[in-house]
């Protein structure tokens, strides 16, 4: 089967395809023009059917292309994570999810298995929940085409909980015989045919035996064993009817006396089994004895009450599914029926007659009956376009440790399996995505790759969003990753020129070249602004600014400013010719230090010492020798005379701090 | 199910040869046999057109986008003979450098893994692959594989990086001592391996078992398992996936995906590397996956019993 993108024309192009992401690329070309030969290859050959053995599957065009077309299709898998409506049935079920996995495994035995049912009815109200939610839309949808989707969702809501229902009962609770049919019948009354809003209407009416659904209700409710509703409906009808008083009274009767498993009672299936035969009895006798011969509507219920096959299966319509039918046939007629039996009453062939042919659905609930666990799952992946539904059951069902026996291959394989590309998913949603953090979590095999691979992907579009995912990443110790985001983010605020943010991903990242490439463009802001920005980061590097030494100047520089500012200026001296002694200054800032250091010099008070003094001229000679080096032509003449000015000043320096340091004191 | 949820009307006067996604998927890049290079923005289901970059002097056959720690970065390849590589500075796509060293047309660039810095290798119809290597400040080095297929080189792609031994944390400004690799297909019916040693690069393995033109070669991330695959695609109609088991890379076994019945052109796999896309001469691309038991089957998301894990593809057959 073939996904059809629309617009595109097979018949003379072909399909250039390009994984994005979390979308793919589809769009026309004829690849026989490549690698500039003569085109090998048929081209343009119109499209060749393939043998039927085939299975072709993937993307092909309708056709409905101009002569040439220039459009490419971005197309997307999964489009259920998109629906608004659905959001809170991923994000609830995730609670759950999160909640099961971290329960306690110690738990063992019976209160193991009331803590997974428990699970499981949580993760069902939620799908409800949904449902309701979805109902509304529809309701309420004014486009019509918008009203038709939210009903189909609604649809496949209502599939999914009836499906996990049936699970819940045989395979997380693995209701024994006795209890079994009891929740199997409750399972029928919860999903298949409204029958409540047919009895109240019948009900409310003035005459109600006289109502046309009348018979119609009462025996739906005798099919859904239902019998106490159904005697109460009958009493209408024994009202109205004088003639039928004593037929009625043995239908009440036999009715009221059916033998059902109490829950209260410490019956044992042997005891109900008994007494049931006994009562099957009974109703056998009236019914030969022809005691409802005069009423053919009694005389059926009474035939159904006796499990009559025909007798049901005449009540197709009201009856609609073949799960019904079998539950219904198991109540009278084999109430203790134990779960392997299952199978060879879930008739679905004799119920549809030859009519119809099964639907998905059916096919799932029929593996469900034969316990054939990984074909329920197979056919649920299978049916479904969203893995949320599969995936989560399967995790329960491993959890039920209900996988392991199972065919090799499977097993916590599908588990995992499932969940990986259930998380995968996830991940092409903008918020969606944090969801899938956690699931991929517990996914022991693959879980930490498939998470390193897809969360690279995450657009980081604010800062917020960057230091989000790489909080997740961290935790994880995925190192990697972080290195990856932060040079991302360093590169993006230098190309947005906002050097402190800039810096600070680059730290984050260890990244020492980015480091000092940025160091350096503060510099030279510095050296055309005369000012710093940033001043906080800067002021703030603490021992990170060991990560390179371009920044480890960038730092201690501006420690200078910050010591003359303080008016420190024995200690500003001394960092600022160590800043050149240690060759920690690149060579090019040298000038500009010197510079700096000129207001120093001036001082009231003598800052240098003599040696101090000495080793400033030599770096200014060193400095000026290495110059004329290079420089051949005269010098530009601002460097000229900030050289000239240096000299005077470190002279006079120098003169002034012999006499200090020669003067005695006293 | 899936759902087409943007179309985007490119406005290329004539072919579009290649369409790719930004590491993102926010924005999109196209070449056309029109020569030019176009970048749409295509955010939340919109298209704006970016750029459109002029500068090959014909048709464009691919382009690829560098991850996105070196900034906006896009590299195009052309009949023109010459490797463009585009950058987006202050706002605005340029031209950041221009490589004119194959005497023929070429097919096709990729980009390294981003932890080997900003390489891109180029497969050339003359022959020849060459790997330009980004050094600071604007220079490019480069280095040529003279004669890597003969007759042509249609195909290259990288191995995904795994850094060999220990994964010590090393000081940091050190690079850990990579071992690159990358896979090549040519018009000499081989896929060829090339290991880089000593700063020079070697043909380490040559995979033989295509019977004509090797049109796309693909090399599969890594999921952390010590094994390596690639994909080959041929004129001969064949797909191969190749696997490798040892982490010396010395031993190569092919198997057969699928035999279809006209070329197949381009093979490409997802970021995951579960599935693997097909696009054949037959005007479909197909997609294949590699379920539980080892065995390749095309997938489907539609059902009626042909999908699934167990979905039976000609001349294969699977158990359930």
């Amino acid at each position: 089967p073939s996904q059809v993108v629309p617009g595109a024309d097979p018949s003379t192009r072909q399909l250039c395809f390009a994984w994005g992401p979390t979308e793919v690329l589809v769009c026309e070309t004829q690849f026989g023009r490549r690698g500039g030969f003569p085109s090998r290859g048929k081209v343009g050959s119109g499209r060749e059917l393939l043998p039927g053995a085939l299975t072709t599957c993937g993307v092909t065009g309708t056709g409905e292309g101009g002569p040439s077309s220039s459009h490419v299709f971005v197309v997307r898998k999964d489009p259920d994570i998109y629906i608004q409506t659905l959001r809170k049935l991923f994000n609830e079920s995730h609670g759950i999810f999160i909640g099961l996995q971290r329960s306690e495994e110690e738990l063992a035995g019976k209160s193991r298995k009331a803590q997974l049912v428990k699970v499981s009815k949580l993760y069902r109200s939620v799908i409800r929940a949904c449902m309701e939610d979805m109902h509304q839309a529809a309701v309420s949808a004014q486009d019509p085409a918008l009203r038709v989707q939210y009903s189909t969702q609604v649809s496949v809501l209502s599939a999914i909980e009836l499906i996990w229902n049936l699970c819940e009962i045989l395979f997380v609770e693995a209701a024994a015989a006795g209890p079994l049919l009891l929740r199997l019948l409750d399972w029928v009354r919860l999903h298949v045919c409204d029958v409540d809003n047919m009895v109240r209407e019948v009900l409310s009416s003035e005459a109600p035996a006289k109502h046309e659904l009348f018979w119609n209700v009462v025996n739906i409710l005798v099919l859904q064993g239902r019998l106490d509703e159904a005697r109460h409906l009958l009493s209408k009808e024994a009202s109205a009817d004088p003639t039928a008083v004593k037929m009625y009274k043995i239908l009440d009767d036999l009715m009221k006396k059916m033998p059902v498993l109490s829950v209260c009672t410490n019956q044992t299936l042997t005891e109900l089994e008994l007494k049931w035969q006994h009562w099957h009895e009974e109703c056998q006798r009236y019914l030969q004895d022809g005691t409802f011969a005069s009423n053919s509507h009694m005389e059926s219920i009474c035939k159904i009450l006796l499990g009559d096959e025909d007798a049901i299966l005449e009540k197709k319509e009201l009856l609609t599914t073949w799960y019904h039918f079998m539950v219904t046939r198991l109540l009278y007629s084999h109430p203790t029926v134990k779960p392997m039996e299952l199978r060879f009453y879930a008739q679905m062939d004799l119920f549809l007659g030859g009519q119809s042919s099964p639907e998905p659905l059916d096919m799932i609930l029929m593996a469900a009956f034969e316990f054939e666990i990984h074909q329920v799952i197979k056919e649920c992946s299978i049916a479904l376009s969203n893995w949320w539904f599969v995936a989560h059951l399967t995790d329960l069902l491993d959890h039920c440790k209900l996988l392991q026996s199972h065919n090799v291959y499977f097993g916590s394989n599908m588990r995992e399996f499932l969940l990986l590309e259930y998380a995968s998913g996830l991940f092409s949603h903008h918020s969606l995505w944090q969801l899938g953090v956690d699931y991929f979590d517990h996914c022991p095999g693959h879980g930490r790759v498939y998470l390193e691979l897809h969360i690279e992907r995450i657009p980081l579009n604010t800062e917020q969003k960057a230091l989000k995912v790489l909080r997740i990443c961290e935790q994880r110790q995925m190192q990697e990753q972080v290195r990856s985001i932060c040079k991302i983010m360093a590169m993006k605020a230098l190309r947005n020129s906002r050097l402190g943010s800039a810096l600070s991903w680059s730290i984050r990242a260890k990244d020492a070249a980015f480091a000092t490439l940025i160091s350096d463009r503060f510099l030279k802001d510095y050296c055309e602004r005369g000012c710093f920005s940033d001043l906080d980061l800067i002021d703030n590097l603490g021992s990170s600014m060991l990560l390179s030494d371009r920044l480890t100047f960038l730092g201690k520089y501006r420690e200078f400013h910050r010591l003359y500012e303080q008016k420190r200026f024995a200690e500003a001296a001394r960092l600022l010719l160590m800043l050149m002694t240690a060759h920690i200054a690149p060579c090019s800032f040298w000038m500009t230090l010197l510079t700096d250091a000129l207001p120093l010099l001036e001082q009231k008070e003598v800052v240098f010492s003599t040696e101090q003094t000495y080793e400033l001229m030599r770096c200014l000679e060193d400095l000026t020798a290495g110059k004329s080096e290079k420089k051949k032509v005269q010098d530009d003449g601002v460097e000229n005379t900030k050289v000239e000015m240096l000299r005077l000043a470190l002279a006079r320096n120098l003169a002034r701090v012999i006499i200090k340091e020669g003067t005695l004191d006293g | 199910q899936v759902s087409v949820i943007n179309t985007v009307d490119t406005s290329h006067e004539d072919m579009i040869h290649d369409a790719q996604m930004d590491y993102y998927g926010t924005r999109l890049a196209t070449c056309s046999s029109d020569r030019s290079v176009k970048i749409f923005d295509v955010r939340n289901g919109g298209q704006i057109l970016i750029a459109d970059l002029r500068g090959h002097e014909g048709p464009v056959w691919q382009v690829a986008w560098a991850h996105p720690m070196y900034g906006n970065i896009l590299a195009s390849c052309s009949y023109d003979r010459k490797v463009i590589i585009w950058k987006e500075e202050n706002g605005t796509w340029e031209k950041t450098y221009e490589y004119t060293g194959h005497d023929s047309s070429v097919n096709s660039v990729c980009w390294a893994p981003h932890d080997y810095g900003l390489i891109l290798a180029c497969g050339s119809s003359d022959g020849a692959i060459s790997l330009l290597s980004y050094t600071g400040d604007g220079q490019w080095e480069v280095k040529k594989i003279s004669n890597a297929h003969t007759i042509g080189c249609n195909a290259v792609s990288w191995a995904p990086a795994v850094v060999p031994g220990s994964l010590i944390e090393q000081p940091s400004g050190q690079k850990p001592n990579y071992i690159k690799r990358f896979a090549s297909g040519g018009c000499d019916n081989l896929v060829k391996i090339w290991k880089e040693e000593d700063g020079q690069w070697k043909e380490e393995q040559k995979l033989e078992a295509h019977s004509d033109w090797v049109r796309d070669v693909a090399w599969a991330p890594s999921i952390g398992l010590p094994t390596s695959t690639i994909a080959s695609c041929s004129q001969d109609g064949r797909v191969f996936i190749w696997t490798c088991d040892d982490a010396s890379g010395n031993s190569w076994s092919p198997k057969l995906l699928h035999k279809f019945n006209d070329v197949v052109w381009h093979v490409s796999w997802s970021i995951t590397a579960n599935i693997l896309a097909v696009s054949g001469g037959d005007n479909k691309v197909t997609l294949w996956k590699e379920s539980v038991d080892g065995l390749w089957a095309c997938i489907s998301d539609v059902n009626k019993g042909q999908g699934g894990v167990s979905a039976v593809a000609e001349g294969q057959q699977n158990e359930q």
